[in-house]
């Protein structure tokens, strides 16, 4: 099975091309799925696909910040085929919006110019969280298959009084006998070995260097301290709340289906200090997300299917973007009650955020002027896609844990714990 | 912790639900002028039942919408104070498919409250110890209004309360235990007043957004001081938001399905299944009592428990997942673990004032619920409640399946699954039980804030109504 990635695609609009586009991108967004128009459902490995707009802004020491189109996706590795499928599957939708942009090359160009227009365009992610690393597409839909079949197997039973590893067996011999679910007998197929090289050679190599490191760090830490704290008293935390044009923007393209998008965009707060903040958190959450919440849990969160967190202009931005389960509120609070410390650290960088004391603390913990101001940060995504639009993160590690369970012996006990995941 | 509670200034539907006032009804109108709209309420005024100890043999409470609440006179300065979802109101298109109400529970069908329907500016809530005493009440009540040129919007007739709700449930048996109030001093666990009242630490020892007016804009001192100390004045003090909903239940249907649901193998009816499954909707016994403490049958002893969590029954083997109570109010249930899972509950609860109505003589408006509840953050408790728990079809792990008493349906039905040693028994196609028709967000202020409505300094002139 292949590995994920979090694909950014960014590029400028020209200003008089901005409002067209916006009215364009708010007709092609269709209850919520993007499909057809944009043909997402036939390219292959594509969980999720936004498109939306960062509007033309300034950074705070006054810099002028063109408006931007951002395309991302979350696939299924590897890069390449997806940027071609991209140009050659992705349709009249992905064509039309990439028109808006300042220099792209056009349908009339070569495919190969529009494919090379793209890479030149793509903005690497700081961080990447998938929730299960290494489960692709093809997997999430041949289990959620498996379980719909066990399911209406179960249906047409009577198994009351019957020995729980007796049915068990039953159900084993039905999927090793069919051939749409044989191969659920076999584990999915871990993600390729370079990639696995790769991973456990980070995994080591960044505890390695911070112990060689460790003796600068033990000086530089506290004079770090002092200074960001010193640089929090006088944040300017915003205390507006988002008005109602706004949210009712973001609410009409929300609660469709069972999952949601989610884009906040925001300015690092000016000046080195926070720049090297924000840079080494950013750093502790890439190996975080890769190494220890890289199988069905972000720190205890259990409804996110993949999360970025992506540099702009120069590190002036930050964006952060994810498909969830449920509802923003739900979404919000799940954050504030059990991972704040990481959106402190993370967030508590940006200008407007709630005051943050020692970078962990504060921050979140002051509920409405958290959420007020996450959702005045939060931008609108018209255009949204998720293939498998009915199936929650907990369906989906459920279903792989059903189908672990078909493999070997079980004892009574273990049976009948397996068969109440169905 | 121990917060003091200004009784005589908060409405007394947030101290009590008026149970032993069995009698009710609840007049939804409509104000064209300012002038009449203050003029009601300055009758009102002194009617106004209070949640200090009260032994009246009526009660009266008044709520506002955010459009009766600009009648008054507020501008929208002022109402953009309130919470968003008070102020767009109950049924734009975004929240009605938040809510679940789509299809036949959608706002254009409703009998009030939706789209190009008479508007929704206030409502008053009538409570009587006797039916003379509710008819004396509300025919005064009415013609005050007739000679004010209020036209009622529509009056919403209960039936005698008891403690059984349409579909033959014993009801109204969980609710929030407010820190601060009477009942708070033998009950285990509070929760803050400030979850359901605003200007008071809410459960994370905040103060709910609420709207503030500067000093000047209180000229009689009116109002209470914000106790953040701003300076400015509060006029959500002391005040909810007030949910009202009109919940239709197909009393006839329910019992149709289960009884097919539950056949013998010989397709013969088994009432004692039909019972047992229809408990395992609802999480109870028709009686009341928990299926986590009476598995197997009704215990009469048990009928208002309360006292139980789910930790102990993590698949749902007792009480189903997906059971009513328990996704209304999952306790301990959710994750990360019992114990922080109860603070988190706590943040979700609502204090909810019902009444049911129905059947009518003339079978017009059919049975079901005026489904009330007061909340302090619409979004966080009544919306969450509703949207995440009740109507999420894949809350706690569940896959395709809302509320089975009250969730609403795909096209191809909805599904409950009753978790079972070996295998759980899984029904399917169940029809929509409960629909909405009709609904809105009101605010039910402190009595001050009452009385600063009907004194407001109005520059220019320009609503007083002539």
């Amino acid at each position: 099975m292949p590995h994920q990635l979090g694909v950014t695609i960014r590029a400028p609009v020209a200003a008089k091309q901005v409002a067209p586009l916006r009215d364009w991108l708010a007709k092609a967004a269709r209850s919520g799925q993007a499909d057809p128009l944009f043909a997402f459902g036939r390219m292959h490995g594509l969980h999720f696909a936004k498109l939306f707009v960062l509007a033309e802004t300034a950074d705070p020491g006054g810099e002028p910040i063109a408006a931007s189109l951002m395309l991302m996706t979350e696939v299924d590795a590897p890069l390449r085929p997806h940027l071609a499928e991209l140009i050659d599957v992705g349709g009249a939708g992905i064509e039309r919006a990439l028109g808006f942009c300042e220099g792209y090359p056009g349908p009339g160009a070569h495919r190969r110019t529009r494919i090379a227009w793209l890479r030149r365009h793509l903005v690497r992610a700081s961080a990447v969280y998938v929730n299960t690393v290494g489960r692709g597409l093809q997997q999430i839909r041949q289990e959620a298959h498996l379980h719909d079949a066990l399911e209406n197997y179960l249906d047409q039973g009577d198994w009351d009084g019957r020995a729980a590893d007796d049915v068990r067996r039953e159900l084993r011999a039905q999927v090793a006998g069919r051939a749409d679910l044989a191969w659920a007998m076999k584990p999915p197929a871990p993600p390729s070995l370079r990639f696995r090289l790769r991973e456990a050679i980070h995994a080591v190599a960044v505890p390695l260097a911070v112990w060689a490191l460790l003796p600068a760090l033990v000086l530089v830490l506290p004079v770090w301290a002092v200074l960001l704290r010193w640089d929090e008293r006088r944040d300017r935390p915003l205390t507006q709340r988002p008005t109602l044009p706004h949210l009712g923007e973001l609410a009409s393209y929300e609660d469709f289906v069972t999952q949601n998008p989610f884009a906040v965009v925001g300015f690092v707060k000016p000046g080195l200090l926070r720049l090297v903040t924000i840079r080494v958190v950013m750093s502790a959450i890439d190996y975080a997300v890769r190494h220890v919440y890289n199988h069905a849990s972000l720190a205890g969160i259990t409804t996110i299917h993949f999360a970025r967190w992506v540099p702009l202009d120069g590190w002036r931005r930050m964006t952060f973007a994810s498909s969830y389960d449920g509802a923003v509120e739900a979404y919000n609070d799940d954050f504030i009650d059990q991972v704040w410390w990481g959106l402190n650290a993370a967030f508590g960088n940006g200008v407007g955020y709630p005051p943050t004391r020692w970078l962990f603390w504060g921050g979140a913990r002051y509920e409405q002027q958290f959420k007020n101001t996450l959702r005045i940060h939060q931008v609108p995504v018209p255009v949204w896609y998720s293939a498998y639009p009915a199936l929650s993160a907990v369906n989906i590690e459920n279903n792989a844990q059903i189908r672990a369970g078909l493999r070997g012996d079980a004892s009574p006990a273990e049976a009948e714990q397996w068969l109440s995941l169905l | 912790m121990a917060v003091q509670l200004d009784l005589d200034d908060i409405q007394g539907l947030f101290a009590r639900g008026y149970g032993g006032h069995r009698y009710a009804r609840f007049i939804v109108f409509a104000v064209r002028e300012v002038a009449a709209g203050r003029a009601l309420l300055e009758w009102l005024l002194p009617q106004i039942t209070t949640a200090a100890p009260f032994s009246g043999e009526a009660a009266v409470n008044v709520a506002f919408s955010a459009a009766g609440l600009r009648r008054l006179g507020l501008p929208d300065s002022v109402i953009a104070g309130f919470s968003a979802e008070f102020i767009e109101g109950m049924a734009t298109a975004s929240r009605s498919r938040f809510l679940g109400d789509v299809g036949e529970s959608a706002p254009r069908c409703w009998a009030w409250g939706g789209p190009q329907q008479p508007p929704v500016d206030g409502l008053i809530l009538l409570y009587a110890a006797d039916p003379g005493i509710l008819e004396r009440r509300g025919a005064e009540l009415v013609r005050r209004l007739t000679e004010l040129g209020i036209s009622e919007t529509t009056e919403l007739r209960t039936r005698e309360h008891g403690d059984t709700e349409p579909f033959g449930f014993h009801d109204g048996i969980s609710q929030p235990v407010i820190a601060g109030l009477p009942k708070a001093a033998q009950a285990g666990r509070t929760v803050p007043a400030g979850e359901f009242i605003l200007g008071y630490p809410n459960a994370r020892g905040q103060l709910t957004d609420r709207p503030l007016l500067p000093s000047s804009d209180d000229p009689g001192r009116l109002l209470l001081p914000d106790p953040a100390g701003s300076g400015a004045v509060d006029l959500g003090r002391n005040g909810s938001y007030l949910v009202l909903r009109q919940l239709e239940q197909d009393v006839d249907g329910f019992w149709r399905f289960l009884g097919r649901a539950a056949r013998r193998p010989d397709g013969t009816e088994d009432p004692g299944q039909r019972t047992a499954l229809a408990a395992k909707m609802v999480g109870r016994w028709p009686g009341g009592a928990p299926l986590i403490n009476a598995p197997e049958q009704d215990n009469p002893a048990l009928r208002d428990d309360n006292g139980f969590t789910y930790h102990g029954d993590p698949l749902g083997l007792a009480c189903p997942i997906g059971a009513h109570i328990r996704r209304a109010n999952p306790r301990d249930s959710l994750a990360p673990g019992p114990a922080a899972a109860l603070d988190t509950t706590d943040l979700h609860r609502l204090l909810r004032r019902a009444r049911s109505y129905g059947p009518a003589e003339d079978g017009g408006h059919g049975t079901g619920l005026y489904f009330i509840c007061l909340a302090g953050n619409l979004g966080r408790q009544f919306e969450f409640v509703q949207h995440t728990w009740l109507d999420n079809l894949t809350f706690d792990g569940r896959y395709e399946e809302t509320d089975p008493l009250t969730g609403s349906r795909r096209p191809a039905g909805g599904t409950f699954t009753v978790p079972a040693r070996p295998v759980r028994h899984r029904y399917r196609g169940l029809p929509r039980f409960v629909r909405t028709r009709g609904g809105a967000y009101f605010f039910l202020p402190g009595v001050s804030a009452l009385r600063y409505l009907t004194q407001r300094p109005d520059p220019g002139g320009k609503h007083a109504g002539n």
